[in-house]
């Protein structure tokens, strides 16, 4: 028998798109809810066409995006054009049954559709209805087209992070949209515990700029209380000494020491047989090592570098110091502690055949568990079954939406796939020699499948 | 304040550092009672500065004052049996405990889920480590920077020539507090529907390694490992930090390409440049695009290129910093930071909500002076322990 979920009978109708709001979603999907993604044909999902499955695709291009697969496994998907009469109207008869209702389209965009809060609310007067934005509903930036990669430096977090003395730097991945989606879920959360209680829904204005502050509050507090602003400190910190990235005997192979205090220290001098480090008082203290930071920089590394960085993060943590291995997404797959606890989900997809996805919400209740409910969805897969057994259109009424092209299951305008092809394959040689890829391994569905114990790649009928 | 959205919840917050602090700070700012119980000495956030004049005052601690907003602080040492008699006390009325010991640590004191799970059987009892609490990582140590590697996101930052880069905000631990709130909720949603409070264990790994945006992906997909590549988007170029004349300035193109950038230069032949036209060319060639970028952008601030780029719909931004985002026009309009007076540490101005709810508003109060609460602490029953 299925668990008994969290969220069992809470439905979602879910007109986001790109990463925040599918993160959000596929949350709420994760823990029980029924999620509908909401496409329009003209404003299909972007991602769809990212990171595609073995760097190709087929006729129906708009299906083979492993980066929307992740974000959208579990749901449902109704391609739709919202700003016809027809569609909305059908829309509107949907969202008449769903307590959830998630967009993330510049302010204007759902007021001209006519599926504000106020107008949603007259269908479903209890609906939670969340609006995931850059900047939020008002003020002078509303408008402002946002990206996630221009948010972590809007938000003050870049300003904290790059190499000491150099310029602002910007994490690895579009950080805040991540971190908004799981706000946004938190809050939809904190709504509808208010609504069991009191039987009223809200809206929540979401702006993805400010749920990133937060992150910066010490900053911003240490400027008020001592008039400095913060400084970029690289690998370093003001809270352990020393603490930096080593490199290890592999190729590319790191692994970060954090000395969070004396009792470490003292066990990181006995591991590299630095007798005369534990003797030294001017190192007795984390200001007395902060202040020779270089000095114990490179002794620590000349032992890291004897060492690969799986041996060196597993001596460290037997001596008792603080140190992780820096794993790329390869180690990651492999990772005896991620694959302990099921961390990836194997997950057959009508496409790209079964791949492992992680995790979105990896965390472990003892009553429950919280992992992808199912594939992602084709543009426009359940149509027929939203719109006949949520709206309660007829089959001939559903025919003349698909035959005025205001539902339908591929883009408007579809492109000829050989040019999608060309424009969503990754310049792979380019982006190794950019330094931007270490390799690519032509056997990885082979050795995924060893890992996995099933065949990864494969799709139904091959 | 019966109107807020977790009224009536009680939490009892055993967590140090900041994850759980932050996790409890969402609580507590959404009308949760958060008792934070601190060891005699104080979290350890306390002792973490910047301090006013850098004299350390475990009531004047930047981190601390921002992590515990609206929380009430009683001291206990919940390794003695008085104390973790006194904890149990605590549970009678609350609902949520939370805790960020090293797997096994509240066991040594009677604490652990399974030893309250009977006493208490509605009780969501959250767990935030390093690594989770099962797994041949269990016991290792970590923290917020060794998450980062191990979650695989440090390998991904910083300059390919150069050794992979911290995040100076720390996001690990907030992701991870973050992951507990909601877990928490979830826990409370599965009390209301089915009944039964239960254990909700988080990691820092794993809260980190869910948000590999590509990284996974990439190889799952297409067998490729991915590096860090300065402040770029891995498919899209220019998306980059770049100087510009009064500091800096986040270029990032839209849906149509690289054409506004044309216009925005002033230089419609650009259009035609295989440069514009190919994302491989400027893979290959991206500084000769950072050569036609440099003069427009030097010898304007950064303030006007992103007003002239938002009148194109591209979707630049300014990079922020802490004076910056205090004096933001943006943020003042709408009310974001939030002044609070502490007897200590005086009148500042906080982060403010991380979104708005239009019924059960987000509201917060300063934190709590070390043991401020103490004589709410239930009684001392002289026959336990």
């Amino acid at each position: 028998m299925a668990d008994a979920l969290p969220l069992d009978g809470i439905r979602v109708f879910d007109a986001t798109n790109t990463y925040a709001g599918p993160t959000c979603a596929r949350v709420l999907a994760d823990l029980g809810a029924e999620v509908i993604h909401v496409e329009g044909l003209r404003r299909m999902d972007l991602v769809r066409l990212l990171v595609v499955a073995d760097n190709t695709v087929g006729e129906d291009y708009w299906n083979w995006g492993g980066y929307f697969m992740k974000r959208n496994l579990g749901k449902r998907d109704l391609a739709i054009n919202l700003d016809r009469p027809e569609g909305r109207e059908a829309a509107l008869r949907v969202i008449s049954t769903c307590d959830v209702f998630l967009e993330s389209y510049a302010p204007r965009v759902m007021r001209g559709f006519g599926l504000d809060y106020q107008s949603v609310r007259e269908v479903r007067p209890d609906i939670v209805y969340c609006s995931l934005s850059g900047y939020g509903q008002s003020g002078p930036y509303r408008d402002w087209v946002a990206y996630g990669m221009g948010l972590e430096p809007a938000s003050g977090i870049s300003s904290l992070t790059g190499y000491p003395g150099e310029g602002p730097l910007r994490s690895g991945i579009s950080l805040t949209d991540p971190l908004s989606g799981l706000i946004a879920a938190y809050a939809v959360l904190a709504a509808l515990h208010e609504r069991r209680r009191t039987g009223r829904g809200q809206y929540i204005d979401l702006s993805e700029h400010e749920a990133a502050i937060p992150l910066v509050g010490r900053a911003l507090l240490a400027y008020q209380l001592t008039g400095r602003v913060p400084e970029r400190q690289g690998n370093r910190s003001p809270d352990a000494a020393p603490q930096g990235i080593y490199p290890c005997a592999d190729e590319d192979g790191w692994v970060a020491v954090s000395v969070q205090d004396d009792a470490e220290w003292h066990a990181l001098c006995d591991l590299l047989g630095r007798a005369d480090w534990r003797a030294d008082p001017g190192l007795a203290t984390r200001d007395g090592r902060a202040a020779r930071h270089d000095e114990l920089d490179a002794g620590i590394a000349a032992w890291t570098r004897g060492r690969d960085k799986a041996e060196a993060m597993r001596a460290l943590q037997a001596a008792g110091v603080t140190a992780g291995a820096v794993l790329h997404g390869k180690d990651l797959l492999w990772n005896e502690q991620l694959a302990a606890r099921d961390f990836f989900d194997v997950v057959e997809d009508p496409r790209a055949g079964k791949r492992p996805f992680p995790r979105q919400l990896p965390v472990r209740f003892s009553r429950f568990q919280v992992k992808a409910r199912g594939p992602a969805p084709l543009l426009g897969q359940h149509n027929r079954e939203v719109l006949r057994d949520l709206g309660g259109l007829t089959d001939q009424e559903i025919d003349a939406l698909e035959a005025a092209g205001v539902a339908g299951t591929a883009p408007e305008p579809a492109l000829p796939a050989h040019l999608v092809r060309i424009g969503a394959a990754h310049p792979v040689q380019e982006l190794i020699e950019a330094g931007a890829f270490l390799r690519v391994e032509p056997d990885y569905k082979e050795q995924l499948s060893a890992r996995f114990g099933t065949e990864i790649g494969k799709r139904a009928g091959e | 304040m019966a109107d807020r959205a977790l009224s009536g919840l009680v939490v009892v917050d055993l967590s140090l550092g900041i994850a759980g602090g932050y996790c409890t700070k969402l609580l507590a700012d959404q009308g949760a009672e958060v008792i934070k119980v601190e060891p005699p000495e104080g979290d350890p956030t306390r002792h973490l500065g910047p301090f006013p004049d850098g004299t350390p005052d475990p009531e004047r601690s930047a981190l601390f004052l921002h992590l515990h907003t609206g929380k009430k602080s009683v001291t206990l040492d919940v390794t003695t049996p008085a104390g973790a008699a006194t904890v149990r006390r605590l549970l009678a009325r609350a609902d949520v405990l939370v805790e960020s010991f090293l797997p096994g640590t509240l066991a040594r004191h009677g604490l652990a889920y399974d030893d309250l799970a009977e006493q208490y059987p509605d009780l969501v009892y959250c767990s935030i480590t390093p690594y989770g609490q099962t797994g041949p990582w269990r016991d290792y140590r970590g923290n917020g920077f060794t998450a980062w590697a191990t979650g695989g996101l440090a390998y991904v930052t910083g300059n390919p020539d150069r050794e992979p880069l911290a995040n100076g905000a720390d996001p690990a631990e907030y992701f991870a507090g973050v992951n507990a709130a909601l877990g928490i909720l979830a826990a409370l949603a599965y009390r209301d529907a089915h009944g039964g409070g239960q254990h909700v264990d988080v990691s820092l790994m794993e809260a980190v390694a869910a948000n590999l945006e590509y990284t996974t992906a990439l190889y799952s997909m297409q067998g490729a490992i991915r590096r860090r590549w300065y402040s770029r988007h891995v498919f899209r170029y220019p998306s980059d930090i770049f100087p510009c004349r009064d500091g800096y300035v986040a270029v990032i193109y839209g849906r149509t390409g690289l054409q506004q950038l044309a216009v925005l230069l002033d230089r419609p032949e650009l259009l035609e440049d295989p440069l514009f036209l190919s994302y491989a060319e400027r893979v290959k060639r991206w500084r000769e695009l950072d050569a036609i970028l440099e003069p427009y952008l030097r010898s304007h601030t950064a303030r006007e290129i992103v007003e002239a780029a938002q009148d194109l719909h591209e979707p630049f931004a300014l990079v922020l910093d802490v004076p910056g985002l205090l004096a933001d026009p943006h943020l003042r309009e709408r009310r974001y930071f939030q002044e609070l007076t502490h007897p200590r540490a005086g009148k500042l101005r906080y982060p403010g909500p991380p979104y708005r709810m239009s019924e059960t508003p987000w509201e917060t109060g300063r934190a709590p002076l070390l043991g401020e609460h103490n004589d709410e602490l239930p009684p001392t029953d002289q026959t336990a322990g």
